[in-house]
């Protein structure tokens, strides 16, 4: 967040209708640093903007309420896979056409939003999956570039398809896809079993460029390098014990 | 008999008393009530007569009745470990299910002007 000075949200690129129709998801966990900010950007080109409070032990949801979102709260903590999925399946239930999830930590940009839902508006495909590899990265450290190389590889090896990024948190789906999805890995893990139940599903998707941010306060937040061999081994007993 | 096999004997008796006692008022089920009292009778046939486990473990082909025990040992441990690890991942999914339900069920609505401080307790 103390890099640069953010674009809006290029609503305009987006017409209203879509907009009303796509809702976004944001999982977030002990995010009162950047969530507010994050929200009111989001929210000056989109109407529905759902915080997923996964159990935050500070004042996450009220920073996220004041700033614009519906937030639900869980009350104890259950992991990003999780918060995402409660984020999802309300999203369907409030009658969402196209649902977008976005990171919490600030790294991610709107003005990636309408590349990554206009291919879903037109039925072109049911899933887009954004990639920081095909798109711009700002200061990359080096060891994360590694282990999200060895995690594209892993994702390959397990579940057969050729992504350039399996572990970016900007999405979009259709309903249909949405509706097909049950992410039961409540941790990290879950965005290596997205990918799988991508595959199963059957549905066309396409990855598209997107632009990471990597700040200070997102690489603080993010996942360490040395828990990669914990989430790898957590999906395979997740995928064993199905 | 030496003093350790009347005291095994002794407390094995106690435990399959017990579990009977647990299976015949309802509280545990048929099905691990009689996985506990082979476990107690066993147990307690080669403790009164551990030359048992030398005849058993010649059978199965392994060399010592010490070791015949060490393995079972070693097996049902592992087994009980399986059953505990997946009966706590269905606790969690349930657990999961259940907050999702709470937080779908109670969505806080955006009130940018003020935030709305009754609802909840702050922390």
């Amino acid at each position: 967040m103390d890099e640069q000075e953010r674009a809006s949200a290029a609503p305009s690129e987006l017409p209203e209708s879509m907009r009303r129709r796509l809702f976004i998801v944001i999982a977030a966990y002990n995010e009162s640093g950047a969530i507010a900010e994050v929200v009111r950007e989001l929210r000056t080109g989109y109407p529905n903007v759902v915080v997923v409070d996964d159990g935050s032990t500070d004042d996450t949801w009220q920073h996220a309420q004041a700033a614009g979102a519906i937030v639900l709260r869980h009350l104890v903590n259950r992991g990003q896979g999780a918060a995402l999925q409660t984020g999802i399946t309300y999203a369907l239930t409030a009658g969402a056409e196209v649902i977008a999830t976005f990171d919490a930590d600030g790294q991610h940009s709107p003005d990636d939003l309408p590349a990554l839902v206009r291919p879903i508006f037109a039925s072109e495909v049911d899933i887009c999956l954004g990639s920081r590899f095909l798109g711009q990265v700002s200061a990359m450290p080096l060891h994360r570039r590694w282990m999200l190389h060895g995690a594209v590889a892993f994702t390959r090896l397990t579940s057969g398809l050729r992504l350039s990024d399996t572990h970016n948190g900007l999405r979009a789906f259709s309903r249909r896809a949405a509706q097909h999805f049950d992410i039961q890995l409540d941790r990290m893990a879950h965005a290596s079993e997205l990918i799988d139940q991508v595959r199963s599903s059957a549905l066309p998707y396409r990855e598209i460029p997107v632009h990471i941010r990597y700040t200070r306060y997102s690489l603080a937040k993010g996942q360490r390098s040395s828990a990669a061999l914990r989430v790898a081994l957590e999906y395979l007993i997740g995928r064993l014990l199905r | 008999m030496s003093v350790f096999q009347y005291l095994a004997l002794t407390v094995l008796l106690l435990l399959s008393i017990s579990t009977l006692r647990a299976g015949i008022r309802g509280r545990v089920r048929r099905r691990i009530v009689a996985f506990w009292l082979l476990v107690w009778i066993t147990t307690g046939v080669f403790a009164a007569w551990p030359h048992g486990t030398l005849i058993v473990a010649r059978a199965v082909g392994i060399g010592r009745g010490t070791d015949l025990v060490l393995y079972s040992f070693v097996f049902v441990v592992l087994i009980g470990f399986f059953y505990i690890y997946s009966r706590f991942r269905r606790v969690e999914r349930d657990l999961t299910r259940l907050v999702r339900e709470l937080a779908v069920r109670d969505p806080i609505l955006p009130k940018p002007a003020a935030p709305d401080r009754t609802r909840e307790a702050q922390d």
